[in-house]
């Protein structure tokens, strides 16, 4: 599985680093501006709707919520002309996998939006079949809560991500940090699984761990990671 | 309250009337001398079903006496599942059968042994019991002798876990959740893909070339002048399959040659995580997987538990859950329109019907506070009386309905691109879509009047003037223009509904059922004790068992409930329409053009997470 690719260099925060990547100049901020502009202003989502929430998603499309005034009406059903997934539904263990392979083949930059308690964190339904949250299995930029989240929700989820948009830059290697050698495979290492999975798990967790700066708009969910393997030690 | 009042309470829920004897029943009478020593029980359950225990062995034989005899006559096959009554003794399995020429339903139980899970197939008797046992099996672990695909329906086919609704099957699996997610990634491409399938691709060497040695000189196999057959995979993730169906096509240039259908991908395991949970604590769970409609399922499951209560419901209640039954077959339909057109490309509809929807929505948020997950419904009552107001609302909004529906017609109905699109596509004629064992729009459609609150009124439909719309051919226009009427008779049904909503308490008046008023609860004491031992004790419902039906917009949705005097089911299953409905995709798009597939799946209204639950 290990493939060799030429990765951009990388920096340890833990270390002490200081996460600058190319030396920020006037050119590149006023680049960072229009990119970011044109890429939060016509997001095309990726529905990955299973369930109820897959419906408060197209009332979203509907004329009264109307989705287009954020520029997201483009639905696009394949994955590899989408930016934005929306997981809206509960996700079993069978839809996994094929929650995985429509991630990975969704091309950089890419955002993930994970809509509704099911999807967040397995909601209501905790058996032997749904999945405790797909965090587990892909990284979510913005969790909406709701069982089903109101169609506001939803676009509010959306200006969150626009809002995240805004504030990266093309010289941050970050941004960008899926490499080959993660496709297929979960997100959050077996102990970090564990301990989300627990009755209660994620959305306690997700308050504990993450805290405040990790449940702003802008962080990563790469921080969420490393904080949960911290934890654990 | 004396201590002895309190143990009288139970006492007063059991007022039901004594059940009319069993042994009167034609069927049964006519199997006791048929069968003799073969029919091991006969008792009657609390909505006057004759329920008999057969012999597993001779199940076949019963069944197929039961068809086609014509003093009986039972020719369609409502459900068969399985039940675990717990204690490692026996696994149970009903066939739940209905007559549709004397208006009869009988229910067969089986009684199978652990040691010995086998039990003859159906298959050939009823074609709608292929996907039915495929998930007593799933679930169960019983093997139909004589099954022709006998695999797993809802859990992944290399599932190793065990049977999920064994009793002795954990909530949550046997493996860790790191586990899990390892095992569900890692699969590989035969576990994901049936060996059928693959065997159809031709990625299975041996297999294929095996089949065709053994293939008749001239057929299919051999004869290499035919077009190279190609297999197509949609779904599970397709705009086009309502949800997470996946449809494995093999086509012959543009036909469709064969079509296997794979669910199970929504597969949420409602059933089991009913059984952990108490009899209300359910309600929330059933709108969950209808959410086109959840109201109907609230309705549905209240009924049940309630016929086993033996509770009978205030008058308001009952006009008031026809109504927002009636509400909810149109929000249902409205959005199977709205969807069904943008399949075929017309994409206006979507939006006249979804505005449509959310004048429904804000009815339902005025009423409950939630416009999809609604659970509106308690056992013996509502979750509340309607807000002042409410039922003008409903008027102005039921009275201006037509209007869309007449809007949307006219984009349709005559639009020679919808016609051609549907008419003569996805022909069922009335036998076969019996014998798949399809209720609901589909059935009538192919020109069955089969309709729950006609052939066994609930909630006194019986009183209200309405029509039972059917098709004539059994295409997928008919179907569309069955569901149209469908949604005018919906209105017709509630303006009567709306101008006899009685007044008086909407909640029976019965302190063992119902929660007090939480006012009451505070300043009596009485009300106090009542309230303390329903919320700790939970409602305790009388041993016995049910299958309990009413019309959704899907079909006929029944729910199979056991109970043993406990605060919680010992099983719950839903019987959803749309599973049953689903399996006749194959047959409607054999033979058809592809294109046809999405027009025949957009006509049989299915929900995933009805179908998966």
């Amino acid at each position: 599985m290990a493939v060799e690719r030429k990765r951009l260099p990388t920096v340890d925060p833990a270390a002490g680093d200081v996460v600058t990547g190319a030396p920020v100049s006037w050119l590149t901020t006023k680049v960072d501006a229009v990119v970011n502009w044109s890429r939060r202003n016509s997001l095309w989502p990726m529905p990955l709707g299973t369930a109820c929430c897959a419906i408060e998603m197209m009332a979203s499309a509907g004329s009264k919520f109307d989705i287009a005034r954020f520029g997201a009406e483009r639905f696009s059903f394949s994955p590899r002309q989408a930016d934005l997934m929306i997981v809206a539904g509960r996700v079993t263990y069978k839809m996994a996998p094929i929650l995985r392979r429509i991630w990975d083949q969704m091309p950089q930059p890419k955002w993930c939006i994970s809509m509704g308690a099911c999807a967040s964190s397995g909601g209501m339904i905790d058996n032997y079949t749904i999945v405790q949250g797909i965090d587990q299995i892909i990284p979510v930029d913005v969790y909406v809560p709701g069982c089903p989240p109101r169609p506001e929700s939803l676009l509010y989820g959306l200006m969150m991500i626009q809002e995240k948009i805004k504030g990266e830059s093309l010289t941050n290697p970050f941004h960008r940090e899926e490499g080959a050698d993660s496709v297929g495979r979960p997100n959050l290492p077996p102990e970090a699984i564990e301990l989300v999975a627990q009755p209660f798990g994620n959305s306690t967790r997700q308050n504990r761990i993450s805290g405040v700066e990790g449940s702003s708009a802008i962080s990563r969910p790469r921080d969420r990671r490393e904080r949960l393997l911290e934890h654990q030690d | 309250m004396s201590p002895t009042l309190i143990q009288q309470l139970p006492d007063l829920v059991i007022g039901a009337e004594p059940p009319t004897d069993a042994e009167q029943s034609p069927s049964v009478q006519a199997l006791r001398s048929r069968f003799g020593e073969s029919v091991r029980a006969v008792r009657m359950d609390p909505v006057a079903t004759p329920v008999v225990t057969i012999e597993p062995a001779r199940i076949h034989e019963v069944l197929s006496f039961l068809k086609t005899d014509s003093t009986q006559g039972y020719d369609l096959l409502l459900d068969v599942m399985g039940a675990d009554p717990g204690g490692d003794l026996v696994i149970q399995v009903w066939y739940q059968l209905w007559s549709m020429e004397h208006g009869r339903m009988l229910r067969l139980v089986a009684l199978l042994p652990r040691s010995e899970l086998s039990i003859p197939s159906a298959v050939d008797l009823y074609r709608a019991a292929d996907w039915l046992e495929r998930e007593v099996y799933d679930m169960y672990g019983v093997h139909f002798e004589g099954h022709p695909d006998l695999r797993r329906i809802l859990m992944p086919e290399n599932y190793d876990e065990g049977f999920p609704l064994r009793k002795d099957f954990p909530l949550r699996g046997r493996f860790t959740r790191s586990e899990q997610v390892r095992r569900a990634l890692n699969r590989s491409t035969e576990d994901v893909y049936a060996r059928e399938e693959l065997a159809l691709a031709g990625m299975l060497e041996a297999e294929t070339s095996a089949a065709a040695a053994d293939a008749p000189v001239g057929s299919e196999a051999k004869d290499y002048l035919a077009g190279e057959k190609m297999v197509i995979n949609m779904g599970p993730q397709h705009p086009a399959t309502h949800g997470v169906l996946r449809l494995v096509l093999q086509l012959d240039g543009e036909t469709v040659v064969r079509c296997i259908p794979h669910i199970g991908y929504l597969h949420t395991g409602f059933e089991k995580t009913c059984e952990y949970r108490e009899w209300n604590q359910v309600i929330p769970y059933t709108d969950r997987m209808d959410y086109l409609s959840p109201m109907l399922y609230n309705i549905g499951y209240a009924l049940a538990v309630e016929s086993l209560l033996g509770v009978e419901i205030t008058p308001r209640c009952r006009v008031v859950r026809v109504i927002l039954s009636e509400l909810n077959r149109i929000l249902g339909h409205l959005l199977w329109l709205g969807t069904g057109a943008m399949d075929i490309g017309a994409t206006t509809v979507f939006l006249y019907t979804f505005q449509e929807r959310e004048r429904i929505y804000n009815l339902h948020e005025s009423y409950c506070g939630g416009r999809i997950t609604t659970s509106v419904t308690r056992i013996g009552g509502m979750l509340a009386d309607l807000p002042v107001g409410w039922l003008e609302a409903c008027r102005e909004h039921v009275n201006g309905l037509p209007a869309t529906l007449d809007e949307a017609e006219e984009l349709l109905t005559r639009n020679s691109i919808w016609q051609s699109r549907m008419i003569d596509v996805g022909v069922i004629d009335a036998e076969t879509a019996l014998n798949l064992g399809l209720t609901g729009p589909n059935l009538r459609g192919s020109g069955l009047a089969y309709d729950v609150r006609k052939a066994r009124p609930y909630l006194g439909y019986d009183e209200y003037d309405f029509d039972v719309p059917v098709g004539a051919v059994g295409d997928t226009y008919d179907r569309y223009l069955v569901r149209l009427e469908e949604m005018r008779q919906s209105v017709r049904i509630i303006q009567q509904a709306l101008d006899r909503v009685p007044d008086g308490p909407i909640n029976v008046q019965d302190p063992a059922v119902v929660l007090p008023d939480k006012s009451e609860a505070m300043s009596s004491i009485d009300a106090m004790i009542s309230h303390f031992k329903l919320v700790m004790e939970g409602l305790q419902v009388p041993a016995g068992d049910v299958w309990y039906s009413i019309e959704s917009t899907k079909g006929e949705l029944g729910f199979g409930l056991i109970a043993d005097g406990g605060p919680k089911p010992v099983r719950c299953r839903f019987r959803g329409p749309s599973f049953v409905n689903l399996a006749a995709l194959p047959h409607m798009v054999e033979g058809g053009l592809v294109s046809d597939v999405i027009a025949c799946n957009a006509s049989i209204d299915i929900v995933l997470g009805e179908i998966d639950r």
